[in-house]
């Protein structure tokens, strides 16, 4: 899509935050995003990849807790900021990495802030 | 506003976030606790495996006020019955000592290192450290009450109110009317009430910042969290594994735990955590004394080695027992699977190949099996690979049937057997009159105008029902028996159904198929019976009934599985799906299920009608085969707990049975391989045993599965053992004799305090409280090419904790060299792992 296109289009800038964990970790990081009042995430199950400690697979078939997941979250940058602050917490003992960036999105309701 | 804390530190408060990941690392203190109705094993320490073993063991030693080790006189008498070699406990003692010439140094003329070491070992009289047993001190007394009330599962006549509010919130409203909580905490206690936030997250956030001073915030919440490890396993357990709709009524998390021992943190209103470690007194004198020495005549240098000696903890001289334990059992096993590794396969074309579960309970009866007629059997996780959970006809909610390490991924109705629909309604008549009879019951009994009236009235009944019981046990057992034979001939758990119970599509049943043949090695030219059997115990008015049951079925009895996929391997469309899978089924193979009970060994097909007048010789062959096979483990089960044959079958039924088996204690091994490898080899019972075949799993994927999984839920039922036996009380439940339900979820003892975390006193200890599980780590032997086992040990990080910390022992025989390898540990000394003589010593 040309960038003309896109100018047609409303935006609404916002921040994203992208955090890759253990999957046994994943209710951690959850609950960290339910108490900053993230609205919503995506999750994806099973990611693999290349790390400090070699390549780590996906889950095994006969468990959920084994490997990695990776979180997607969208939201006002003081509540993404606030995510970050919190995952500094966890990520004093536990594995994992993260990501913020700017990102524009179409329909800002959807990333309102949650009741928390 | 809190007037407590000083507007100045506002700044240094820690955000909602902030205490979210604080509280959620502090949870990992303890396991999750699953009610009793699907009690799984857990290994108490689960929150400590990053750390080696030893470690752990000790930190968590003084988190929970724990012992570290069986006592002295319980390991001495598990020396005594054989079950640890001396030479292993002396080769164990030499190595703690740090090596052979440190042990041989001098002491005085005829006595060196070792000989004092191991005088204090087995035969000096121990310290007599009190079992530290005791009422809640009042803090966690007071939150335990709150508990109890408000996780009372529907048992309470008269439910706590304000629940609806979360734990923390219910509790501040009603704290106020408790006498205990004003004399716990006083005024100061009184104003908190009004003051604290209602949020729990913001009230730890200002409890941390008025309480934890320079401490370590994370430390000061684990301590919390370890205060109640009943009540707070409960708490992971609803967040993390529970229904919603079955804990939506009563939301509770583990910042709402923590928020309240902020609460009474902030009203000075702590008691002092577990009391010091008793002092050891004169033991140097003593181990003089032994030796005919004087202290005072030693020279320097023998006089230190004395004192270094005298000085070892006790709970450091239970670890080396326990080395020496683990140590007899690989001693006298991997050499014996290495040369039945090297003779190789001697195969015969069976009559019928049966599939049980890895449980330690399967290889005695499978063995037994073996030797009555060409029957092969294998060893498969208890679920059959099938994440489902179970809607019972009739039922109002559903039964997850499979590990705790996944997720349901079907829901399955059971339904109607086609043709026996007359049948199931009576059944279901009789289910509905039951269920009203026992509400009306409970209700009655509850009332305070009906409670005296109702005893009265049902006394007699009851009085001769128990009578029954008493006197004649194994009718009770038969009317039983009888009964769930009728419902398991009605219904069915269904392959396809209406409504979002919609069953398997033909691509996830070839799934579920293939993965039998490729994890256990279960090669194509299968016999004309092959039989899938899940497992489940029998016990009545017992608690623990559900831990006698298949854990890889979530505390339920396995036959559920091994009906679906029975169904699904008979299927014609699966069969011809899995013969462009390599995997050709011959038409003359009929796929069966049937379950095993532990408790008496008997062996109950289902689904007989369905088999085929070809087939129904065969099966009448395997019926003689299991049935002699089930007399014979019975005897040999029987004696291992002191009494007769029949009088186990009684004991199913019994309802003051306090021991209807002996479940999993003893469990010590893992081995990973073909049967073959081990058929010849009597492992007592105390091994899971998972088929494998390594020449059909290339690279390595069946092995990922079969060690990040099974072998996983292995160790912690290995766990659970170890530490419920090494301190009963703070690990395990007690004296079945004084514990009591609670809110049906668990057990306390007496008549309140903390949730008991693991397995009661008689599931591990014979009656003369001599121990009958060896509290030993879990040892797995996995027979397949070293490199490859390094590959997937080294790619999947939950094994390179486990091997790597110690809290599973990995030994490796290659099929191709015969040569077995150790894994090493990650504080091993260099060059003292991976290979065969770090075992022998």
């Amino acid at each position: 899509m040309s960038d003309t296109k896109v100018a047609d289009i409303p935006l609404y800038p916002l921040r994203k935050i992208e955090i890759v964990v253990l999957a046994e970790d994943h209710l951690l990081v959850q609950d960290l995003l339910k108490a900053a009042g993230v609205g919503g995430w995506t999750m994806i199950r099973d990611v693999a990849g290349m790390g400090h400690h070699g390549f780590h697979q996906g889950k095994t078939i006969f468990n959920d807790q084994s490997g990695l997941v990776m979180f997607l979250g969208v939201g006002e940058g003081k509540v993404i900021a606030d995510v970050a602050r919190g995952l500094s917490r966890l990520f004093e003992s536990r594995p994992g990495v993260t990501f913020l960036s700017d990102v524009q999105v179409m329909r800002s309701d959807y990333f309102a802030k949650a009741n928390a | 506003m809190n007037m407590h804390a000083d507007i100045a530190l506002a700044e240094r408060m820690p955000t909602r976030t902030e205490v979210a990941g604080l509280v959620g690392l502090a949870s990992r203190t303890v396991a999750p606790l699953w009610p009793l109705e699907s009690a799984i094993a857990v290994n108490p320490l689960a929150g400590f495996e990053d750390m080696p073993f030893a470690r752990a063991v000790q930190i968590a030693a003084q988190r929970f006020g724990a012992r570290r080790s069986l006592p002295l006189p319980l390991w001495r008498a598990v020396l005594r019955t054989g079950r640890i070699e001396e030479r292993a406990l002396r080769d164990a003692a030499i190595r703690h000592l740090g090596g052979s010439l440190a042990a041989a140094a001098h002491i005085a003329p005829g006595v060196t290192a070792l000989d004092l070491l191991l005088a204090r070992m087995v035969q000096i009289a121990p310290e007599n450290a009190p079992e530290q047993v005791g009422a809640l001190p009042p803090d966690a007394a007071f939150i335990a009450k709150w508990c109890g009330a408000f996780f009372d599962h529907g048992a309470a006549a008269t439910p706590m109110p304000h629940r609806e509010l979360g734990l923390y919130r219910a509790v501040l409203a009603l704290a106020g009317h408790d006498p205990e909580y004003r004399a716990l905490a006083g005024k100061a206690g009184r104003d908190l009430l009004l003051q604290v936030p209602r949020d729990p997250l913001e009230a730890i956030a200002e409890g941390l910042v008025e309480i934890a001073g320079e401490a370590d915030e994370l430390e000061v919440l684990s301590s919390l969290v370890a205060r109640l490890p009943g009540w707070a396993g409960h708490i992971r357990w609803r967040c993390e594994h529970a229904d919603a709709e079955l804990v939506a009524g009563a939301p509770a998390t583990m910042a709402d735990l923590l928020a309240l021992w902020m609460l009474l943190a902030r009203a000075g209103a702590l008691c002092e955590g577990h009391g010091a470690a008793p002092l050891r007194e004169n033991v140097a004198d003593c181990l003089a004394g032994h030796f005919g020495l004087e202290l005072d005549a030693l020279a320097r240098g023998a006089l230190a080695r004395l004192q270094a000696v005298a000085n070892i903890e006790e709970d450091a001289l239970g670890a080396i027992f326990m080395a020496a334990a683990e140590w007899t059992y690989a001693n006298d096993l991997v050499p014996r699977l290495q040369g039945a590794s090297r003779l190789g396969r001697q195969g015969v074309q069976p009559d019928a190949q049966l599939v049980f579960c890895i449980d330690v309970r399967s290889e005695p009866f499978r063995r037994a099996l073996e030797a009555q007629g060409k029957f092969e059997t294998l060893g498969y996780a208890g679920f059959f690979g099938l994440p489902i959970a179970l809607h019972p006809f009739g039922g109002t909610r559903r039964s997850r049937l499979l590990p705790v390490l996944l997720s349901p991924q079907h829901d399955v109705a059971e339904t109607v057997v086609e043709g026996r629909e007359a049948e199931a309604g009576q059944l279901a008549e009789i289910q509905q009159r039951n269920a009203a009879g026992a509400q009306i019951f409970t209700a009655a009994k509850l009332s305070a105008g009906m409670a005296f009236a109702t005893a009265e009235a049902t006394g007699p009944v009851a009085a001769l029902a128990m009578m029954g019981r008493t006197l004649a046990p194994r009718l009770a057992t038969r009317a039983q028996s009888v009964l769930r034979k009728r419902r398991e001939q009605a219904f069915t758990p269904a392959l396809h159904g209406p409504g979002r119970h919609c069953g398997f599509s033909l691509e996830e049943k070839v799934g579920y198929a293939l993965a039998l043949f490729r994890l256990t090695g279960l090669g194509q030219d299968t016999a004309r019976l092959v039989v899938l059997a899940g497992h489940g115990g029998s016990a009545v008015n017992n608690p623990y009934a559900a831990a006698l049951d298949c854990g890889a079925c979530g505390g339920h009895g396995g036959g559920h599985n091994a009906r679906l996929l029975a169904a699904m391997l008979n299927d014609p469309a699966v069969r011809e799906a899995l013969a462009e899978h390599d995997v050709a089924i011959p038409q003359s193979t009929l796929f069966l299920a049937a379950e095993h009970d532990t408790t008496t060994d008997e062996v109950r097909i289902f689904d007989r009608d369905l088999v085929p007048e070809s087939h129904r010789e065969d099966l009448a062959r395997l019926d003689a085969g299991l049935a002699r096979a089930g007399q014979q483990n019975r005897v040999r089960r029987a004696g291992l707990l002191g009494r007769s044959p029949g009088e186990l079958l009684a004991g199913a039924g019994d309802w003051s049975e306090v021991r209807p088996e002996w479940g999993l204690a003893g469990n010590a091994g893992f081995i990973v391989g073909p049967r073959w490898l081990s058929q010849d080899i009597d492992l007592d019972g105390r091994a899971f045993l998972h088929s494998y075949d390594w020449r059909a799993d290339a690279d390595g994927t069946a092995l990922t599965t079969i060690l990040t999984a099974p072998m996983v839920v292995a160790q912690w039922i290995n766990c659970q053992y170890l530490f419920s036996t090494i301190d009963n009380q703070r690990y395990g439940s007690g004296d079945k004799v004084t514990q009591n339900l609670i809110g049906r979820i668990g057990v306390v003892q007496g008549n309140g305090g903390d949730l008991k975390v693991g397995l009661p006193r008689q599931s591990l200890f014979k009656d003369d409280g001599t121990p009958f599980h060896v509290p030993q780590r879990l040892l797995a032997i996995v027979h397949a090419p070293t490199d490859r086992v390094a590959r997937v040990v080294e790619a999947n990080d939950i094994l390179g904790r486990l091997f790597g910390n110690g809290w599973v022992q990995l030994v490796v025989i290659d099929p191709e060299t015969g040569r077995a390898s150790r894994w090493r540990e990650g504080e091993a000394v260099p060059g003292e792992g991976r290979d065969q003589h770090s075992l022998t010593c």
